[in-house]
């Protein structure tokens, strides 16, 4: 049996204008997920339900073996969570912060606390009504990174970082992944930062999740297919397609089950295959999100 | 039910956060309290009256400002976050915030009503009968602090804090005119001894009950939020 790090089944919150339904989810110990969604897509709320900040109205939540929220005491002391809209006190400086964060985790290694300090350009001294938004996203990422979490829950981290700052924090999270016994689930709407570092991708859009599998998988079975169709010729319809777009004698097709035998099966039907291209992380997450979106208005 | 134990040392650790960060408000206030308590105790009739002005101003000020900064500030500032995504439940949560404002509230509060009943006590002209109607006043503004603080921590909205202040402050005006103008009251305030009338005990057996009551009340809409963020 696979060890579950985050176990969400059937999870559900309904508000006046937005419902998180039917949330299955399911994240292995030492795996990193990167979580998808576009704004207002279900993120923040499906991470503050696994950290206990919101109280699901339905389903069950199982975090490193506890039940969310009843167990989220014990849970919360190990796991670390930053999230784009968690702010530090700004009349207080980082050296408090660390300090206040030693008091409580025992896990804290002052060693390396300090070499993120070096790695991150802080200054311990500083206020954080002081520092930039990209110093204070690394100060909340090393209070977090320093005390060792078995699970790092990173809600948009990366959010409103300049290119140099990401590629640090970035840098800074897969060091940290070369611990096997850490798991990550890491939401974003960059899915640039995502493909840097998952190896696992769960799509959401409007509170459901659309789709999820490894990062591998996905890149392998989503491809766009550009066939020069000449008059008279019928394509095959071939499962998997989900987007097509025609002009004049050009088709794309977009397929998120590609084999090399559909290319062949359009060959057949006297289609030239022009190209077969790779989609990118973002290419695919937008492809399936309209196809979900289309299909639920059709 | 199986309620969980307390963690009180993570509740202690939230108490002295937040005493770190009030320690200068409450240095302020005491410091402004003990110039309220100067003009009570010297000079005429204008300085008594100017000092009971700013004794009462000041500690509902504490008041407000603790309260304000403490919680409705945590969720302005958007702290609350980091503080829920510590090990903590969210009765602990409760726990700390409600003794670490009483603790904040009480030292400067109780300093100064020891030091107005001192006053009272010490200053010749002044009746010692006025004890008991300050006593009442004194515990009527924490009665109110302990309204704004079950507002302030159960709706976290700076809105409906604003709210709970203006009727606090209405409340006490309200309660000020009747407690002076209660005859038996009215009378002891006048005497050289203190002596507490019956109106006067039940006046403040009745203030206590609504602090328990607020305090309590405080408890149990926390015990049945869902959101914390």
């Amino acid at each position: 049996m696979t060890d579950l790090a985050v176990h969400f089944e059937g999870v559900g919150k309904t508000y006046r204008h937005f419902a998180l339904d039917d949330i299955h989810l399911e994240l292995p110990t030492g795996s990193i997920m990167g979580f998808i969604g576009a704004n207002g897509a279900g993120k923040s709320t499906t991470l503050r339900i696994l950290m206990g900040l919101l109280h699901q109205d339905r389903g069950a939540v199982r975090v490193l073996g506890y039940d969310m929220p009843a167990q989220q005491a014990a849970a919360k002391r190990e796991v670390g969570f930053v999230s784009e809209d968690m702010r530090l006190y700004k009349a207080a400086t980082l050296a408090w912060h660390m300090a206040f964060i030693r008091s409580i985790y025992a896990s804290w290694d002052p060693a390396y606390a300090e070499s993120l300090l070096r790695r991150f350009d802080l200054k311990a001294g500083q206020k954080i009504k002081g520092l930039s938004h990209g110093q204070r996203v690394k100060a909340a990422l090393l209070l977090v990174l320093a005390r060792r979490p078995r699970l790092l829950v990173l809600d948009e981290p990366t959010t409103g970082l300049d290119p140099v700052a990401r590629q640090e924090v970035l840098g800074a999270l897969m060091e940290v992944l070369a611990d096997e016994r850490r798991t990550v689930l890491f939401s974003s709407q960059n899915t640039l930062d995502v493909e840097q570092i998952s190896d696992l991708i769960t799509f959401i859009d409007r509170g459901r999740i659309v789709d999820s599998d490894d990062k591998e998988t996905f890149l392998d079975r989503w491809r766009r297919v550009r066939l020069e169709v000449p008059p008279g010729v019928v394509l095959p319809e071939l499962p998997g397609i989900v987007g097509a777009s025609v002009g004049g004698r050009l088709a794309v097709l977009t397929t998120d089950r590609f084999d090399p035998a559909m290319a062949a099966a359009y060959r057949e039907a006297g289609a030239t295959v022009q190209a077969v291209d790779i989609m990118t992380l973002e290419e695919i997450f937008v492809a399936n999100v309209q196809s979900r979106r289309e299909g639920q208005a059709a | 039910m199986n309620i969980p134990r307390l963690n009180g040392k993570m509740v202690k650790r939230l108490i002295l956060k937040d005493w770190y960060f009030q320690r200068w408000t409450i240095v302020a206030y005491l410091a402004a309290g003990a110039l309220a308590l100067f003009l009570l105790g010297t000079g005429g009739e204008g300085s008594f009256f100017a000092g009971s002005i700013l004794l009462i101003t000041v500690l509902i000020g504490l008041g407000i400002h603790v309260a304000m900064a403490t919680i409705v500030q945590e969720r302005t500032d958007q702290t609350l976050p980091f503080v829920m995504s510590l090990p903590l439940s969210p009765r602990e949560y409760t726990t700390a915030k409600i003794l670490a404002n009483l603790l904040i509230f009480l030292v400067p509060w109780l300093a100064l009503s020891l030091g107005t009943f001192a006053v009272i006590a010490g200053r010749a002209g002044v009746p010692d009968g006025l004890i008991p109607f300050a006593a009442l006043l004194l515990v009527e503004i924490f009665a109110g602090y302990c309204l704004l603080l079950a507002v302030a921590l159960v709706s976290e909205s700076q809105g409906w804090a604003i709210g709970a202040i203006i009727f606090g402050n209405l409340f006490f005006q309200a309660f000020m005119y009747y407690v002076s103008h209660h005859p038996a009251i009215a009378a002891a305030m006048k005497e050289d001894g203190i002596r507490w009338s019956q109106p006067a005990v039940t006046l403040l057996l009745g203030e206590f009950a609504v602090i328990v009551l607020l305090l309590g009340l405080t408890f149990f809409f926390q015990a049945r939020k869902t959101d914390f963020v």
